[in-house]
């Protein structure tokens, strides 16, 4: 069989199957626009942002509105971020870098949110597991402690109320023992005093 | 309405959300894509699901057709890529095709009537792996270039080249068996 002849015979074939099976084709396209009744076709983001200040009804003044409404959403978006990440000198920074004392100790701040707590403390190595008060002085749930440590690490939790806290927020890592967590924090080297 | 404008008004009317104007490419495309469809899943059923849902996602996704490219081959690589896509769900999910005579088709008798020489090609066909099939069905039934072949299948031209001489080959040596039994 010659190649053209083949090529012939393949392509007839194709047309003929198809032709036998078309009828199955009728009303195709009464079906695909029912079905696709009142939708259109999705937009993209290049051409939802190409219609927002393409010219509309209102002309040049409706485009200025556009425009000028984008960039002050963006102006406050970015102030209210600013004001958000920036520190208030006012407020004291949740883990406070420690100062190191003439004794070679560091003051370290152990701070916990409770704001329904009526007692809080600390225990942990530092202070052979017997609870160091933490005080809230103006009241706003913010319960805090600064305890002179030598460089080492330390394991502790806070009782919040006679229950056990151990999974702090600001710990270096977390151990599980006797099936409580309790908290780790590094002094020194490569922990606060770092 | 819609009968006689030329395709790139349709496709305007179409992306302004007037479904008839889609309609009309759609009565204008279906048997190439219905073709395109029954060429390389060789299974009719599943050839008119794959046309139907291939003039809907072309529809959704009617914004990402580039005018620069003819609308013919961007509308064949979505029915190619869901033939794909059915053809692959179909090796984890295996049917059993019901011969002709039981689905209602010609029965044999009328095949050998019509001494049908298409019948042993097209048979031949489906046992034709799916990558030289479809460059067969797109050069010998869309009547597609080798480049757009390459386009709709995403592979080289000179792959498509290889494939189609290949197939064609693998179809010759089928049909010379056929004809020796």
């Amino acid at each position: 069989m010659r190649s053209n002849e083949l090529d012939d015979i393949l392509r007839e074939a194709l047309r003929q199957e198809v032709a036998e099976r078309s009828s199955a084709l009728a009303g195709l396209q009464e079906h695909v626009v029912a079905e696709l009744g009142d939708r259109r076709p999705r937009l993209r983001l290049s051409d939802w942002f190409r219609q927002l200040v393409a010219p509309s009804r209102g002309g040049r003044i409706g485009q200025v509105c556009v425009v000028g409404g984008t960039a002050a959403v963006c102006l406050l978006f970015g102030f209210f971020v600013a004001t958000r990440l920036a520190p208030d000198p006012g407020a004291p920074a949740l883990r406070l870098s420690p100062s190191r004392n003439p004794d070679g100790t560091q003051e370290v701040v152990f701070v916990l949110p409770a704001l329904n707590a009526t007692n809080v403390s600390v225990v942990g190595t530092f202070n052979s597991w017997e609870p160091t008060a933490l005080s809230d002085e103006d009241q706003d749930g913010i319960w805090m402690a600064s305890i002179p440590l030598p460089p080492g690490r330390y394991e502790y939790a806070f009782v919040i109320d006679g229950r056990w806290w151990g999974q702090d927020p600001l710990a270096d890592e977390y151990v599980r023992s006797f099936g409580e967590y309790s908290s780790v924090r590094y002094v020194g080297r490569g922990g606060d005093g770092a | 309405m819609y009968r006689g404008q030329d395709e790139v008004s349709l496709l305007r009317c179409s992306l302004a959300g007037e479904t008839e104007a889609w309609g009309e490419i759609i009565s204008r495309y279906k048997d190439a894509v219905f073709g395109l469809c029954v060429g390389f899943l060789r299974n009719r059923a599943d050839a008119e699901d794959i046309t139907h849902d291939a003039f809907i996602r072309a529809y959704v996704n009617l914004r990402r057709y580039d005018l620069e490219r003819r609308f013919s081959t961007w509308l064949f690589t979505i029915a190619a890529n869901l033939c794909r896509n059915r053809l692959r769900y179909h090796r984890n999910h295996p049917v059993v095709e019901l011969p002709d005579q039981i689905r209602g088709g010609p029965d044999p008798a009328t095949v050998v009537a019509r001494e049908d020489r298409h019948a042993h090609v097209r048979e031949a066909l489906t046992h034709i792996p799916y990558g030289y099939r479809a460059p067969l069905v797109l050069r010998f039934y869309n009547d597609l270039s080798y480049r757009e072949i390459a386009d709709i299948l995403a592979i080289p031209e000179g792959t498509v080249k290889t494939r189609i001489h290949r197939g064609k080959a693998m179809l010759k040596q089928r049909l010379e068996e056929c004809d020796a039994s």
